[in-house]
């Protein structure tokens, strides 16, 4: 494809730009100064108007959410920004945060301005420790230099912004979860409504939002909500996005495309199939987004289109699988996660992911019965739309998916009582040197 | 107030009410388990999903409120019965299914929604059920045993204690399928409320200690009750088989203990158990009229008849009147139908010298829902019942239950009668017994063969809490009626027939004495109770037109507060 | 060196240090009570905190301190304590480390990680070696699935990981 210019990644390779000057350098900031002299207002508008949507995989209007918020400036009001990637395959928001801070920085302040928050927690997972202190050092840099603070850039506008370290649990990257976990407690969904917007955090009307949907912002003020919508596929997908590939491909990694681009495109970017094995299956946004099969390679991967292929765009993690995979083994590493992560409060998603798990691994050792298909697409009918939070529902789609599109090994499975895949020694195959 | 519409049944309820109590309203039933009205509502089991039209997916009826008119539900749809199916499923997955050997067996939340919405059969047949090996039976604290491998994770426990008696001892630990509850390592659940956390458990993971295979539950005969501890007046449930009581549970009333009771109230029928009975009315028929105190020898005391016995007293009382006082010691344990009797036996006696003697003790605290706690110090029931029926201490120079128990009163008495004073009053510790055998003539109404009992002249039994009708009047000053469960074993009576009786030997009206007669006698003839009839007095019982009673109330609180900084 | 993890981990060993907080954590927990409208909102980083002073995991007295220094019930602080991966209740090792084995690092041989681990330490997962240097766990994902398979060595992330390397890194963990 065309070369496209990067706009969110335009600052890694450049390590001036940790440090406040060396981002002002590259137009930092600017995005910020223009909306502080425009009314809070005008900034939610522009954004409404960019058809910016949440990037931490439910695609709200980022715009809208803003507008949620009661007017005023008499009550508090937070804004937390989602830094808890925790989705398996996931890995975005880390390259943002370690590689350009003040970028993150300044799309809070912002939404800040936008809605009269005066105080925002960056929530970031507790593994992240190394994003952790960037930003840290970031946030020290932004108090010196009159970016955050009593008076935001000497315009009157009074900010604090804080690093709040997570301790390692999924369910913190639900919204309301991170709002429980944040007020110092078990990151256990809160049931809605009241949804954030109304009472959020400490009780306070909240805006949440991705790393990656606030990094959007500086760019979408600088250029305007035109230029954004220029970007993508239609009137409902538009902006730059962030794709983080893994699994068997040549070269893994984060890259920057237009919302839309063609997940052959992306394969080919990324250098192919991994020993040009074919493909088998790729999931296109993380663990709880449905796996599709190899015939979707000319799948747009945009937030509308893969919703009509029957899965999501989610965080836009796309893992990749070729035919030396086995599918059964696959998603029953996922219903592992899931069950783990599962916070335990409602009935369907404690109990639920638990014995998805133990289905799944009885399958895989070849100790599954003919019945099994369908128990499993029962208990997943009984999760999903039932479960306190969307943790259920996703924990559901990867099985679901398994079932609809690769019944066949699940046959073989039970018929062969045995696993048909030969458990690979990944290392002796030759990847030690090679990789 | 908005309508709403359920299961085609449409009432009007208060704006903010949700869905499991608007169709409570509506006389449907929607199962939940992890709802209480009292508790924080965390729509976390499940099990009250429901369809609302307009809605795409089912919504949790306990966190759903009707905010305004026309919002239409229903629960007996295929998508409702298909979700409550597979929620029986969920929580019976990893539940063992011993109800045989449960305890919780008969009144378990499991039990009566899988017989509505469960299936029969299981398909989790391959897989291992989840257990907590050593922690079957975890005493938590003195009053609570926790068996997890029961729990259902609805966490109704670990608000309780958080939101209600705010000591907060139990917590939800670990997360996902190996979340559970219990306290923090060496901590216990031993607030004054911890075993309503019992009442609240939908299922058998805690249990009380005291009432754990003590009975089937489908044995128990239940009446709504008084609870006798203090003077709170926690509404209860008297649950025995055939006369031996075996527990008390909390009843909902919102005007005195909302949904709760303290682990002392419950502990109290035990007395019942522990204490030797008085069956027979008995005399002595040597001895014991002279000051000296008097061994109890058994021989002295023989069974009697109540004809003889009220014959006895009666002519004592006639004998006595001119030649020496007359004491009449009442109690707080004493209904107002016994009170008002005993009152006017000893107006019938000519005896100024009347009284309930004061025992208090710590403050049993019951918090409530909107309402300041409601706390009682006095250790019986009904201190004001009494004392308003005709037990106050007369005017002037009058022998009080201070100068016979502490003092040299009794001495002075030609006769003295004690009435229902088994316990609370230290009619136990042989140094009151024997202030009060100093009396010439010692008559004892009582249920219990107490050391008084034993060395009174005449003894008679009477019934005790669980096998008479009365009321009481609580420490807000509000009259709450209770009905016998049993009768009484032997040859006892009922203390308001028995002093109806010994009264008719004085004025042939009053025979045949029943406590609704009594009752509606006092009712008319105090102002306090005017106004009100046995028959019509709620079940929630009424408030009492008492002068300055919230003044009295206050004063009470301003001497706790004062002994309390002291 | 990471905001809130110490430079060098202290001996793990029996850590019942006695008493509560030192000073030096008293002022950064006070100083951290400025960012929050609740004191209960401090739970997560006094547990961090704590964390850090009791030698890398929490043990009763260390939840017990941060409560009382919090003013919560203990019960609560438990269920937050027990709610997290990052929050140790046993004793780890001097490092600790902690292996991706989600999907995508599953799909590049994560599994052979966790063996070189296994046998290059010669415990078994959760265990701590004889000398006290290390313990290894498996984890969710780590976000690093670019760099599969990959593991974190105390606040480290290893990435590309093979057996050769795995078996490197572990000989440099002093």
């Amino acid at each position: 494809m065309a070369a496209f210019e990067r706009v969110l990644t335009r600052n890694v390779g450049r390590p001036e730009a940790l440090t406040l000057k060396g981002y002002q350098q590259n137009g930092g900031y600017e995005g910020l100064a223009k909306a502080l002299k425009m009314e809070p207002d005008a900034v939610i508008d522009e954004v409404k108007k960019s058809g910016l949507r949440g990037r931490g995989g439910a695609g709200f209007s980022a715009g809208l959410k803003w507008s949620f918020i009661p007017k005023g400036k008499d009550k508090p009001k937070y804004l937390v920004c989602n830094a808890d990637e925790s989705e398996p395959g996931t890995f975005k928001d880390r390259l943002l945060m370690e590689y350009d801070p003040h970028q993150l920085i300044e799309g809070c302040a912002i939404c800040c301005w936008a809605v009269s928050a005066a105080t925002c927690y960056i929530y970031i997972r507790g593994e992240y420790t190394k994003a952790t202190e960037i930003l840290e050092r970031a946030l020290k840099d932004a108090y010196e230099g009159g970016i955050l603070g009593d008076s935001v850039m000497g315009s009157g506008f009074k900010l604090n912004m804080y690093v709040h370290r997570g301790a390692g649990a999924y369910i913190c990257g639900e919204e309301t979860g991170m709002l429980e976990s944040l007020e110092g407690r078990r990151g256990q969904p809160r049931v809605k409504p009241p949804f954030p917007a109304v009472v959020g955090a400490f009780g306070a009307p909240t805006v949440i939002n991705n790393v990656e949907t606030l990094a959007n912002v500086p760019h979408i003020l600088v250029r305007g909500a035109d230029w954004f919508k220029a970007i993508g596929t239609d009137e409902r997908n538009t902006g730059p996005k962030l794709y983080a590939i893994s699994g068997h491909v040549e070269r893994p990694g984060t890259y920057e495309y237009p919302i839309g681009v063609t997940f052959r495109e992306m394969l080919e970017g990324c250098g192919g199939m991994l020993k040009g094995r074919p493909l088998k299956a790729f999931i296109p946004g993380g663990a709880s987004a449905p796996i599709l099969k190899a015939d979707q390679i000319d799948i747009k991967m945009d937030f509308d289109t893969v919703a009509k292929a029957g899965s999501m765009l989610g965080s836009a993690a796309v893992i990749v699988m070729d035919d030396t995979t086995c599918m059964v083994r696959s998603v029953s590493r996922l219903a592992k996660f899931f069950n783990h992560e599962s916070c335990g409060q409602c009935t369907p998603c404690r109990e639920g992911t638990n014995w998805l798990e133990l289905m799944l691994k009885r399958i895989e050792h070849g100790e599954g019965t003919e019945r099994d298909s369908q128990v499993l697409l029962s208990i997943c009918s009984h999760i999903g739309g039932n479960s306190l939070c969307a943790l259920g529902d996703a924990a559901i789609g990867p099985v679901q998916s398994l079932v609809k599109n690769f019944q066949e090994e699940i046959d073989q499975h039970i018929r062969d009582r045995a696993c048909p895949f030969p458990h690979r020694r990944y290392f002796d195959s030759g990847f030690e040197n090679g990789a | 107030m908005p309508k709403v519409t359920i299961n085609d049944r449409t009432v009007e309820v208060a704006a903010g009410t949700n869905l499991v109590d608007a169709a409570i309203q509506a006389g449907v039933q929607i199962p939940h388990y992890c709802y209480h009205p009292r508790l924080s509502v965390v729509g976390q089991c499940r099990m009250c999903l429901v369809k609302i039209d307009g809605m795409p997916k089912l919504q949790a009826g306990c966190s759903t409120q009707v905010m305004k008119d026309g919002m239409v539900v229903r629960t007996d749809v295929p998508e409702v019965e298909e979700a409550q199916k597979g929620m029986m499923e969920f929580f019976l997955i990893n539940h063992p299914l011993d109800c045989p050997i449960c305890d919780q067996a008969g009144e378990c939340g499991l039990q009566d929604y899988s017989f509505k919405h469960g299936v029969p059969y299981s398909r989790f047949q391959y897989e291992d059920k989840r257990t907590y090996p050593g922690r079957e039976r975890i005493p938590l604290g003195g009053n609570v045993v926790l068996n997890m491998n029961r729990c259902i994770q609805c966490t109704r426990c670990v608000r309780f204690t958080q939101e209600v008696a705010g000591t907060g001892e139990l917590g939800f630990f670990n997360r996902g399928a190996r979340a559970e509850i219990g306290t923090f390592p060496g901590k216990e659940l031993n607030n004054p409320l911890a075993t309503c956390v019992v009442d609240i458990c939908p299922v058998g993971a805690l249990t009380s200690t005291r009432f754990r295979f003590a009975e089937r539950v489908w044995y128990l005969d239940k009446k709504p009750s008084i609870c006798t501890g203090c003077e709170v007046g926690c509404n209860i449930t008297m649950e025995h088989r055939r006369g031996d009581i075996k527990r008390y549970k909390p009843r909902y009333n919102v005007e005195v203990n909302d949904y709760w009771m303290c682990d002392y109230g419950r502990s109290t029928h035990e007395r019942y158990k522990t204490t030797p009975r008085l069956t027979t009315p008995r005399v002595r028929t040597e001895g014991g009229n002279g000051n000296g105190h008097t061994p109890a020898i058994a021989s002295t005391r023989i069974a009697s008849s109540w004809k003889d016995a009220l014959d006895t007293i009666h002519s004592r009382l006639q004998a006595a009147q001119g030649t020496g006082e007359i004491a009449f010691l009442g109690s707080a344990f004493l209904t107002c139908e016994e009170a008002y009797l005993f009152g006017k036996l000893a107006d019938a006696a000519g005896s100024p010298h009347r009284s309930v003697p004061a025992d208090v003790g710590p403050a049993w605290t019951i918090p409530r829902f909107e309402r300041p706690p409601i706390s009682g110090r006095e250790q019986a029931p009904n201190r004001r019942g009494a004392e308003l029926a005709g037990l106050a201490a007369g005017e002037g120079k009058t022998l009080t239950g201070e100068d016979l128990l502490h003092g040299d009163g009794a001495g002075q008495c030609e006769v003295l009668v004690v009435c229902d004073s088994d316990f609370g009053v230290g009619a136990y510790t042989p140094e009151t017994v024997e202030r009060l055998r100093q009396a010439k003539f010692l008559v004892v109404f009582g249920w219990a063969d107490s050391p008084l009992a034993q060395v009174a002249d005449i003894a008679l039994p009477v019934s005790h809490h669980g096998e008479k009708d009365g009321t009481f009047v609580n420490v807000e000053w509000r009259v709450q009626r209770f009905e016998r469960a049993f009768p009484p074993p032997g040859q006892t009576r009922a203390a308001v027939e028995a002093l109806g009786d010994l009264l008719s030997r004085f004025d042939a009206a009053w025979a045949n004495q029943s406590p609704g007669k009594v009752f509606d006698r006092l009712a008319g003839e105090l102002p306090a109770f005017a106004g009100l009839s046995w028959h019509d007095l709620p079940a929630t019982g009424a408030a009492l037109n008492v002068p300055g009673a919230l003044h009295r109330l206050s004063d009470q609180a301003a001497e706790t507060s004062s002994e309390a900084s002291s | 060196m990471s905001v809130h993890e110490p430079a060098s981990m202290k001996p793990s060993g029996p850590p019942q240090r006695g008493g509560g907080f030192s000073q030096a954590a008293l002022d950064e927990i006070a100083e951290l009570r400025k960012r929050y409208p609740t004191a209960e909102a401090l739970t997560l980083p006094a547990l961090h905190i704590a964390q850090r002073e009791w030698g890398g995991w929490l043990p009763d007295e260390a939840i017990a301190a941060v409560a009382a220094e919090l003013g919560l019930p203990v019960a609560a602080v438990y269920g937050v304590v027990t709610f997290y991966d990052l929050y140790h209740q046993k004793p780890v090792g001097r490092h600790r480390i902690r292996v991706c084995t989600n999907l995508s690092c599953q799909l590049r041989g994560s599994e052979e990680i966790m063996e070189t681990l296994r046998q290059e330490l010669g415990v078994e997962e959760g265990e701590i070696t004889p000398d006290g240097r290390c313990s290894y766990v498996h984890f969710e994902c780590l976000g690093s699935c670019d760099t599969a398979p990959m593991m974190m060595v105390d606040d480290e992330y290893q990435e590309n990981l093979t057996p050769n390397r795995v078996r490197q890194i572990v000989k440099g963990l002093k």
